[in-house]
């Protein structure tokens, strides 16, 4: 699985991008997108954003708290995104695109001839990928909250103007991004 | 083309492999090949005309919305999915600003009676002496299309309401015949086009043959059958090629660009009006529906024959159950129009009166005296009229008449010219026909089904007998015995896969549809839905898919408004059992069914507005996940997701609930997609239209508000040390467009082809090298790729001095080269900002 995590400002400017692979099950933490996929990243993490202001703004499905972690909300093709909200109305956005094997889309030629194909497969298998099963929610939510409270560390910095847009730049902070991912994804 | 016959969807190519894709372009194996891959003549007036349809971009297209969304007509708080009961529920009188009507009319106008023709040795004698070649049929086809004057049609409570859009299809006597050796109807997206290409012209020039044997024809001519996709993208393909070689030059199209968008409707193309138009054109004759099967067919003869009304006989029970006869499938007890053709020149009117007195005596009612003149005309007549272009042409046939106009070297119009007079005649016979004996007809069957059949079924009785029938213990203990339960008390026949026309079932859907076509839509819906259960339960899945499909499209059709519930609940999953039964659930996947009702689907529900407008994008989606689309149909529907978004306004300031975003994100790739097509035009039409949602003016320097501190904190940040520009968010993007841009340019000059002479040096050398190659594709297309990388490279400019020496002027020709894109080249050095 490939992921790649990006900090967006309110005003929708990129503040930190990092790109990784999983390190579980036996993953080496590099990330594997393609040529196209990673030039398609950007527009992808941008459009999800109508999402995330939608559900940011819409009516809450939590009776009364507001959530920050708001799990996964969109899905363009294969690729998955999960988002926290700070309180600054920072956005964290986390692509995941699974292998071909966790999506089902691997499994042999004899399916090709019929349109059922894909998606039958998609549904019922087991070890497919699933965005909103508990173990993977939970995963995201554990990495988002460890960036979480390296990004408030981080923006406490008087140095750091983030009102300003400003793109973090600190080793320190991607350090330790890397090392929450490598933890928990 | 390849087929994408499987569900993965693939992930789309971006420019790392542009330059490869574009040495690849569309690969024409026909003989055709050298012939369509050359630019086409431009003063070929009567090519010109087919082309007509699509030729009109801007303008001239009736538009009832007003251009500019206004976000103060959105209800309150329309972002939310279900905060409020207005959501989506508008009603398709009421559209959302910058929407028209013009898909719903078009649906509305593709679901009509079809009435078969059948004329007699002698006037296909007569009418071939005018110059038509297609005899009777050819005659009278354009004239259905839309009948004179306001039909008023009476619903089932019985109340009145007049339709000016009325129309039938005039439909040859076994048009619409799927041929016997693929009863499932196109199993499969064709792999490659030449043997299609083939076909089509082996058919077009067959055709006059075929026609010349006139009555002779046991043979289907599967011309006139549509439903056939790769034929549809072909066809389009060619209006799209024929839109860029022979659009306006480029200056003054770099001058009005700007204007453009002010013009046309925003979101829809010409192109995909088109292939909405022939994917509903030519419906085939299949079991699970019956809009194709004849609702009535005119029988004519000529004044000449020494006895008409023994020719008469003889044609009807050929095609009764003669030769001619529909399938089993297919009821056969439908109106007969008895047509006397009187020829106004050489005939005796009294005669013919008598005649067609004595042919009132036998036939009844239904007959009409037809007064033709058999001279043929020209244009330069008094009075003469051309023969309008059929609209509804299904798609093989319009490539089949491209084709044919290509290859002649005649460059006058063959279109055939009638005298005024006939003209008058024939819309006098047509109007006549539906008002008196078609649309009354079909009320009348459709109160007398409606009483017997789905009366009987929806009352008590009704539903006991269908639980009886699901429940064998229930029904009569004789059941008990044999085996499959579903084969013997069910009506449907599982190995033909259809119900006799006898049957409830069968009866009931051919109610359901009659009122569809009548436009009773509640009548329909309500009978669809009973169907669709009863479909289900005898496991009939295409019969399903298809009741599911027309249920979906009557409810969304129906005026009323549509709350938000039942369309989440209702209209969704049966758009989705539909396109799912179409497809998985066959032995014989029928893609053409569940594109067609995704696409009007989600035309449909555009329509609504607002929330809905989010469905309309899956569905759209869905079509390219599902992968029965090819290559044009990809770009179209990708562009078409976008317009599904960029419908949605948001609300208040800050325009929350928009998916302005997700719209550009669809406009980019269409405008990739068209790209690796090879179609600058519409991938710059698209691109213009991405940008103005990402909050870049394309044209002028002075940026939008909001697009201003968004950038100024980029560039900040970003520390280029420029002025304030808008530019995307993410420098990735903009680099990403920036090289759209250069693509497009560069497709656009290679479009242009020979066209460069006296031009800046820069071309000069480019011109050369074109007329070395001649026009041979082959070497052009290798002249291609090496213009193709030079413009991909990091910085061409360069690169281009290199060649050409110190002093290279700016390019005059370039199109249009936005003050922009020299910035993004300067913005590319630094692509990663950290």
């Amino acid at each position: 699985m490939s992921y790649n995590f990006t900090i967006l400002s309110p005003l929708d400017v990129p503040l930190f991008t990092h790109e990784f692979g999983t390190s579980r099950s036996g993953g080496d933490g590099i990330a594997r997108f393609t040529s196209t996929e990673r030039a398609q990243n950007p527009f992808i993490l941008h459009s999800a954003l109508d999402i995330v202001e939608e559900v940011q703004w819409g009516p809450s499905s939590t009776s009364g708290s507001a959530p920050m972690y708001l799990k996964h909300i969109d899905k363009y093709q294969n690729n998955f995104i999960s988002c926290w909200i700070t309180g600054g109305n920072v956005r964290f956005l986390l692509l995941t695109r699974p292998r071909d094997e966790a999506l089902g889309l691997t499994q042999g030629g004899g399916q090709r001839g019929s349109l059922a194909g894909g998606r039958a497969g998609l549904g019922g298998g087991s070890g497919l990928y699933n965005p909103t099963s508990p173990a993977t929610e939970e995963a995201v939510k554990n990495f988002f909250v460890d960036v979480y409270e390296n990004w408030v560390k981080t923006i406490m910095n008087p140095f750091f103007a983030v009102g300003n847009g400003e793109v973090v730049k600190s080793p320190v902070f991607r350090a330790r991004v890397a090392a929450a991912a490598k933890k928990y994804l | 083309m390849n087929p994408l016959q499987d569900a993965t969807p693939r992930p789309p190519k971006y420019p790392a492999d542009l330059d490869a894709s574009m040495i690849l372009p569309k690969q024409r194996a026909s003989p055709a090949s050298s012939l369509a891959s050359l630019p086409y003549r431009r003063s070929n007036p009567s090519l010109q005309k087919l082309f007509q349809s699509t030729a009109s971009i801007s303008g001239s297209r009736p538009s009832s919305g007003t251009a500019t969304p206004t976000p103060s007509t959105v209800p309150g708080s329309v972002f939310s999915p279900g905060g409020s009961t207005q959501n989506g529920t508008g009603t398709p009188g009421g559209l959302p600003p910058g929407v028209t009507d013009e898909h719903r009319n078009l649906i509305q106008r593709a679901f009509v009676p079809h009435v078969a023709v059948l004329a007699d040795e002698a006037t296909e004698e007569m009418l071939r002496g005018k110059g038509l070649e297609g005899g009777l049929l050819q005659l009278l086809r354009p004239f259905g299309e839309l009948v004179p004057g306001k039909v008023t049609i009476r619903d089932s409570v019985g109340a009145g309401r007049s339709h000016e859009d009325f129309g039938i299809r005039f439909v040859g006597v076994r048009d619409g015949l799927v041929p016997p050796t693929a009863p499932g109807r196109n199993p499969e997206l064709r792999v490659e086009t030449a043997p299609g290409q083939l076909q089509g012209r082996a058919q077009s020039q067959a055709r006059g043959q075929s026609q010349v044997r006139g009555l002779s024809s046991g043979i289907p001519r599967p011309q006139r059958t549509g439903g056939h996709v790769p034929q549809i993208e072909e066809l389009v393909d060619r209006h799209l090629q024929y839109s860029e070689f022979n659009s306006h030059d480029m200056v003054p199209d770099y001058m009005n660009h700007k204007e453009e968008p002010a013009q046309s409707d925003v979101s829809s193309s010409p192109f995909h009006t088109l292939y909405l138009r022939r994917l509903l054109s030519g419906l085939p004759v299949v079991s699970h529906e019956t809009f194709a099967h004849p609702v009535a067919c005119v029988i004519a003869v000529s004044s000449r024959h020494p006895n008409p009304t023994e020719e008469i006989r003889k044609l009807y029970s050929l095609q009764h159950d003669g030769e001619l006869r529909m399938p089993q499938f297919v009821e056969n007890d439908y109106l007969r129009y008895y047509v006397l053709v009187h020829d106004e020149e050489t005939g005796d009117i009294a005669h013919s009166n008598q005649t067609f007195e004595s042919m009132k005596r036998h036939f009844g009612f239904h007959c009409h005296l037809l007064r033709l003149k058999s001279q043929q005309c020209i244009p330069s007549d008094d009075d003469s009229v051309r023969l309008p272009t059929c609209e509804w042409m299904s798609a093989t046939e319009e490539l089949a008449e491209i084709q044919k106009r290509e290859t002649s070297d005649d460059i006058t119009d063959p279109t055939p010219y009638l005298p005024d007079s006939d003209i008058t005649a024939i819309r006098t016979f047509v109007r006549e026909l539906v008002v008196q004996s078609v649309v009354p007809n079909m009320e009348r069957k459709t109160a007398l089904w409606n009483e017997q059949v789905l009366a009987r079924r929806r009352g008590l009785s009704g539903r006991f007998m269908s639980l009886s029938k699901r429940w064998t213990p229930f029904g009569s203990s004789s059941r008990n015995s044999s085996s499959p339960a579903v084969g013997s008390s069910s009506n449907y026949d599982s190995l033909g896969e259809f119900y006799t026309p006898s049957a409830p079932e069968a009866v009931m859907r051919k109610l359901a549809d009659y009122s569809f076509m009548l436009r009773d839509f509640k009548l329909a819906l309500s009978t669809y839905d009973i169907l669709r259960t009863d479909f289900n339960n005898d496991k009939a899945w295409r019969h399903y898919a298809g009741a599911a499909e027309m249920a979906a499209i009557s409810a969304l059709l129906a005026p009323g408004p549509l709350s938000s519930k039942s369309r989440t609940e209702n209209v969704d999953s049966w758009i989705e059992a539909a396109a799912y039964s179409y497809t998985d659930r066959q032995l014989k996947p029928t893609p053409y069914f569940a594109l067609r009702t995704l696409a009007l689907g989600l035309e449909l529900l555009r329509l609504r507005g607002s929330s809905a407008a989010d469905d309309a994008a899956r569905w759209a989606a869905r079509i390219l996940e599902m992968g029965i689309v090819g290559p044009v149909g990809h770009a179209l529907f990708t562009e078409r997701v976008s317009s599904c978004y960029a419908i949605r306004t948001g609300v208040g300031a800050l325009a929350l609930g928009s998916r302005r975003r997700k719209a550009a994100f669809w406009a980019v790739l269409a405008a990739e997609n068209w790209v690796r097509k090879g179609n600058a035009v519409q991938s710059e039409r698209c691109l213009d239209s991405a940008l103005p949602l990402y909050g870049v003016n394309v044209e002028s320097v002075v940026p939008t508000a909001t697009a201003t501190t968004s950038a100024s904190m980029g560039m900040a940040t970003m520390s280029m040390g420029k002025s304030l520009t808008a530019t995307l968010p993410f420098p990735q993007m903009q680099a990403f467009i920036d090289e759209l841009r250069q693509a497009i340019l560069s497709l656009r000059l290679q479009n242009r082809g020979i066209g460069f002479h006296g031009d800046g040096d820069e071309e000069g050398e480019f011109d050369t090298e074109t007329i070395n190659a001649g026009s041979e594709k082959g070497l052009e297309r290798s002249l291609l790729v090496e213009e193709a990388t030079e413009t991909l490279d990091k910085s061409p400019r360069s690169h281009r001095k290199s060649l050409i020496g110190a002093s290279a002027p700016q390019p005059i020709d370039v199109g249009p080269r936005s003050p922009m894109l020299e910035r993004g080249e300067a913005l590319k050095m630094d692509d990663r900002f950290e």
